[in-house]
C-alpha cells in the first residue's frame, strides 16, 4: 500500500482549495451574480458553468457546490480503489448516506416536495442520485424504510428497529439517533483491529461521537428533558465522555452549568463564550464552536504521518469546511449581511 | 592474487547502493506521480527529485571500483 501517492494527490488537491485571501475576495462581492462570476474563475468553474445553464442565484451556487463535493470524493475513491485507504474513505463517505437518509426522512415528515428535498441531498456516499430519487418517490416514512430494506441497504436495520418507537412518540429524533448510532458503531467496528491507520480513524470517530453527544446533551438540558429519557439519544464509544460522565452532564439544569462542567476537558474553550449568550439558552453559538473545534482537529490531520490515511482525513475536513464557508457567504449575500459579521461566521483553517 | 572476499565486498557495496536507490526511487516515484497528476507544472521538479537517489548507486559503484582497483 503506497500512501505516498495518495498523500501527494491530497496535498496537491489541498493546494487548490480557496485561500484566506480568496475567501475574503468572495466576501467583498456586492451580490450573488458577482459571486457566481468569481466562482467561475475558481476550481468550481466546471460545476458553476453547468449549473448556470439550468439554475439561478443561490440555487446555482448550491448545485455547483454539491456537484463539486460529490465529484471530488468520487475522484478520491477512484484513485484509492483496491487500496487499503479505500475502506477508510468509504467510512467517511457513508456519513453522506446517513445525512441523505435523514434529509429524506425530515422532508417526508413535513411533506416537502421531492424536488426541494432533492436539492438538499449530496450523493457523495454509496447511494447514488438514482437511488436517492427512487427513495424520494415513496409517499411516506414507512415506504422509504421499506424500500431501503427491500434493497438490503444497511441503514434499513436501525430504522426498522426504531420505527415502532417513532410511531409511539412521533419524534423524528428517534430515527435520526438510531441512524447515527448505527453509523458510528459500524464505523468503529470496522476499524477495531490494531494498526496505526485504524487507530487514527478510531480517534477521529470517537472525537466526533463526543461532539455529537455534547450537542445532544446541550439540547436535552435546554429543553429540560428528563435525564433517564435523554440517555436513549446518546451514542456510546466517545473518547472523552463515557456513559457515566454524560449521565452526570444530563442532570445539570442549565447550559451555563454544562459549560462549567466541561472546564476540565478539551472543551474548556466553550467557557470563552460570553455569558449573556449562554444565559439566553441559545445553543447555536456553542454548536458553532464545537463544529469549529471539530473542523480544526480534522484539518490538523495534515500535520500527522504523511504516509498514512491522515492526509485523506485532513482533506475531507478542509473541503467540507470550504464548501460550508462558500455556502455561508452565498446565504449571507442574499440576506445582505455585512462583511464583518460574515467573517465571524466563517471558519478559517 | 586477491581472495574471494574482495569481489564479494565490491558486490555488497554496489548492491546495497542499488537496492537503496531502487527503494528511494520507488517511493519518490509514487509520490511524484501523485503530485504530477494534481499539478502537472511540478513535473520538472519531480524528475530532479527522482534522480537524486541515483547518487547512492553511483557512490556504491565508486566504492566497488575502489575496492577492486586498490586492494591487491
Amino acid at each position: 500500500m503506497d500512501y505516498g501517492y495518495i498523500n501527494a494527490r491530497m496535498r496537491g488537491m489541498k493546494s487548490r482549495l480557496l485561500s484566506h485571501r480568496e475567501l475574503d475576495d468572495l466576501i467583498q462581492k456586492p451580490d450573488l451574480d458577482s459571486l457566481i462570476a468569481d466562482l467561475e474563475n475558481s476550481p468550481y468553474r466546471e460545476e458553476v458553468i453547468e449549473a448556470r445553464g439550468q439554475l439561478l442565484g443561490i440555487l446555482c451556487i448550491e448545485y455547483a457546490l454539491r456537484e463539486n463535493f460529490t465529484r471530488t470524493f468520487r475522484k478520491i475513491q477512484n484513485f484509492a480503489k483496491q487500496e487499503e485507504a479505500e475502506q477508510y474513505i468509504i467510512i467517511f463517505l457513508h456519513r453522506w448516506d446517513v445525512q441523505n437518509i435523514k434529509t429524506i426522512l425530515r422532508g417526508k415528515n413535513i411533506h416537502v416536495t421531492s424536488d426541494e428535498i432533492l436539492s438538499c441531498l449530496v450523493p457523495a456516499g454509496e447511494m447514488d442520485e438514482a437511488t436517492l430519487k427512487e427513495l424520494l418517490k415513496q409517499p411516506d416514512l414507512r415506504a422509504v424504510i421499506d424500500l431501503l430494506a427491500t434493497w438490503r441497504i444497511r441503514y434499513a436495520r436501525p430504522l426498522t428497529g426504531a420505527y415502532p418507537e417513532y410511531l409511539k412518540t412521533k419524534d423524528l429524533a428517534v430515527l435520526e439517533c438510531a441512524l447515527d448510532r448505527y453509523y458510528y458503531t459500524d464505523a468503529l467496528d470496522s476499524v477495531k483491529a490494531p494498526g496505526p491507520n485504524n487507530g487514527l480513524i478510531r480517534d477521529f470517530l470517537r472525537l466526533e461521537i463526543d461532539v455529537v453527544n455534547l450537542k445532544t446533551v446541550l439540547r436535552m438540558v435546554r429543553d429540560r428533558v428528563d435525564a433517564e429519557d435523554a440517555k436513549r439519544y446518546l451514542i456510546g464509544g466517545g473518547r472523552q465522555f463515557d456513559e457515566r460522565k454524560l449521565a452526570e452532564l444530563l442532570t445539570l439544569t442549565s447550559i451555563e452549568d454544562v459549560v462549567k462542567a466541561l472546564a476540565a476537558t478539551p472543551y474548556r474553550f466553550l467557557a470563552d463564550i460570553p455569558e449573556p449568550a449562554l444565559r439566553t439558552q441559545k445553543i447555536s453559538i456553542i454548536e458553532k464552536e464545537l463544529e469549529r473545534f471539530l473542523i480544526k482537529k480534522g484539518v490538523g490531520a495534515f500535520l500527522l504521518d504523511p504516509l498514512s490515511v491522515a492526509s485523506v482525513i485532513g482533506y475531507f475536513w478542509a473541503k467540507y469546511n470550504e464548501i460550508t464557508n462558500i455556502r455561508i457567504i452565498s446565504r449571507c449575500k442574499t440576506a445582505d449581511v455585512s462583511p464583518e459579521l460574515l467573517r465571524e461566521e466563517l471558519v478559517y483553517v | 592474487m586477491v581472495g574471494w572476499e574482495v569481489p564479494i565486498g565490491a558486490a555488497i557495496a554496489f548492491a546495497a547502493g542499488a537496492i537503496g536507490t531502487g527503494w528511494a526511487q520507488s517511493r519518490i516515484g509514487a509520490a511524484g506521480a501523485g503530485a504530477i497528476a494534481e499539478r502537472p507544472e511540478t513535473a520538472g521538479t519531480i524528475i530532479i527529485l527522482e534522480a537524486i537517489p541515483e547518487t547512492l548507486v553511483i557512490l556504491g559503484f565508486v566504492v566497488a571500483a575502489m575496492i577492486l582497483l586498490m586492494v591487491e
